[in-house]
This record gives structure tokens, sequence and C-alpha cells, in this order.
């Protein structure tokens, strides 16, 4: 991937066509969070959460994986501190992200871009990435699909707390293979030539390699395993393909 | 569980969500970054993605299950499948979720 010459995004009308633009791109998004985002709702209450406390978190924290690692952890009495290092280590790929947006952002006022930090996630990012080599994304457009996301999230997360007699278990649907089904279409959209494709499939083996060494006493905790599998793989194909 | 507690991580965890987030924009997209590294966060993405998957698929819940009648990997590849024939997250995630029920239920 190439990167482009930073985009400014003029005060007209299209900036409004570009976060609609941006709506509608993320609309997938929105409808993948909202199962997955109720069963974070009703985990988050059945422990012992508030409705109010349960949605706060889900739209102070956008933090998906972070936030189920989060109630785990706390059902099991770990410390404040524990509880918060582990999901910024799992959570630590962001880093990875926002920096391989950047180029795009430059530009961009702060206030805007922390708007934009605010809302990246796994999913925003990779729906960023994949319309940016299409040569469409700007700073509007990503807004719009981190509000919708937001906004899906949140109001899964507040669906979830407020009828969680009702819903039961949110296994019982399916939404344990929502996140890794969204995963896989991510996954296959920015995979698109054979470099990426390689180094994908590296990433993938070290995921699975790393936590079987533990015999060997090489013990990866488990949250540094996606960050460090993803550091590995795109090293070796930064070096590999020039 | 204290309420006290509650909102002890739910602050913390908020602020420190926003500091892995920002500060990379922020400061990054004031540089110029030299050509290897532009290179090497190009491979990010699909790097991040392909580690995503294979742990959510063939190690869910943080234990191995490489099996062929674990629904993970069952539901997995007739997924991949709708998304590279239909290119619609959204088609990808629903059949993702019926597929899983489905195995699930087939081979549970």
């Amino acid at each position: 991937m190439t990167p482009t010459t930073p985009t400014q995004t003029p005060d007209t009308p299209a900036r409004t066509a570009r976060f609609v633009r941006g709506i509608r791109l993320g609309t997938p998004i929105f409808l993948g969070y909202v199962p997955v985002g109720m069963a974070f709702g009703v985990l988050a209450t059945t422990i012992g959460f508030t409705a109010t406390q349960a949605v706060i978190c889900s739209a102070t924290a956008l933090a998906g994986a972070g936030q189920f690692i989060a109630l785990n952890l706390m059902k099991s009495g770990a410390e404040v501190l524990a509880v918060v290092t582990a999901t910024t280590v799992v959570n630590l790929r962001y880093v990875l992200f926002g920096a391989t947006l950047s180029p795009y952002l430059a530009g961009m006022s702060l206030p805007r871009q922390a708007l934009l930090a605010f809302t990246l996630t796994d999913e925003t990012f990779a729906v960023n990435v994949n319309d940016r080599r299409q040569g469409l994304s700007t700073g509007a457009s990503m807004a719009g699909v981190g509000a919708v996301a937001w906004s899906g999230w949140v109001s899964g997360t507040a669906v979830g707390a407020l009828a969680a007699a009702w819903i039961g278990d949110p296994a019982r649907w399916g939404v344990d293979f929502a996140m890794p089904a969204m995963f896989i279409a991510l996954l296959i959209a920015l995979a698109e030539d054979r470099r990426h494709v390689a180094v994908a499939a590296l990433a993938a083996a070290l995921a699975i390699g790393l936590p079987a060494l533990a015999p060997l006493g090489i013990v990866v905790p488990a949250s540094w395993i996606i960050v460090i599998a993803s550091m590995g793989a795109a090293t070796v194909g930064a070096v590999a393909f020039r | 569980m204290s309420a006290g507690y509650i909102w002890a991580v739910i602050g913390l965890m908020a602020v420190a969500n926003f500091l892995v987030r920002f500060p990379p924009i922020a400061v990054v997209s004031r540089l110029r970054l030299p050509e290897p590294l532009m290179r090497w966060l190009g491979f990010v993405p699909a790097a991040v993605m392909g580690a995503l998957v294979a742990g959510e698929v063939l190690r869910p819940g943080g234990e191995y299950l490489i099996s062929l009648r674990s629904p993970y990997v069952l539901a997995a590849v007739p997924t991949a499948l709708v998304y590279a024939k239909t290119r619609s997250f959204l088609g990808a995630t629903l059949a993702g979720m019926v597929f899983f029920v489905a195995f699930r239920a087939l081979v549970g």
C-alpha cells in the first residue's frame, strides 16, 4: 500500500455527503456490534454492573474484546489496575492502527483527530483502510463510520443491559461467532495481494504457535499474542517484500 | 462487587483506551515517516486480521480447539466463501452466525 497525498477535506456540502457515505459503510459494523454489545450488556449486568454502568463503559471505552476480558477478571476479583492493564495490552494493536491511518490524517485538527481516535476499532480501521485503498476515504467518511459503529456498540449494550432477563444467554443466538465472522470478512478484504496473504498467514501461524511454546518455558501472556504475532509478521513482510 | 470498584475500572479503562488510540495519530500524522516504516505499517492491517481470525477460530476462549468437529472451524469456511462471493460485511456476519448456530447444533 502506497500512501497518497493526504487529502484536506474542504468545507463544502461534499463533506456531508462523505459523512453519509461513511455511515453507509459503517452500517454492517453497526449491525454486527449490536448483538455483541447486547452480549456485553447481559454479562456486565450479570456480574453486578448497573445498566447505566454497562452503557457508560461501552460508550467511553469502545473496547470490544477488552471489555469482555475486563468482565472476566472483575468476576474473579482482580484488582483495578490488573483489569485495566489487561484490557490495555489487548488493545495495544490500536497503536499500530493509529500509526497506519495517520499519514492519511495529516492536516486534520487535533480535536477532529481525537474524535476519530476515540472511535477506532478493528472494524472501523479495516473498513477505512479498505475504503482508502479505493481512494475514497476522507476524514468526514471516517467520522461517519466511527459514529455509526459507536452507536451500534452502545445501543446494543443498552438493550442487553436493560433486557438481560428476556434475552437470556446471548450465546444461543450465535453471538460467539459475530466478531470472528466480521474478522474473516475484513481479512479477505484486506489481504488483497499475494504478499499480504503471506503476511496474514504468518501472523495467523504465530498467533496459534506462540501459546504452544508454554511447555518449553516460553510463556507469552495471552493479552500480548495478537500484538506480537502481527508486529512479527509485518516485520518479516517489510523485510521480505521490498 | 462494589460500585466504587466498577466505576474505577470504567474510568481508567476509558482513559487507557483513549491513550492507546489518540497519541499515535496525533504524533505520527505530524511526522514524515521513512519508507521502510511506511511499508511495515502497510502490512499491519492484514497481519492483525490474520492473527485475530486464527485466534478466534482455532483458539476460541483461549483454548486450542483445532478439530474438524469445531463449529468455529466449520463455520469459518462458508463465512469466508459468502464474503468472497458477495463482498458484503453484513451478509458475511449474519451468515456466519447462522452457520455457527447450525454447526454447533449438528456437532455439539
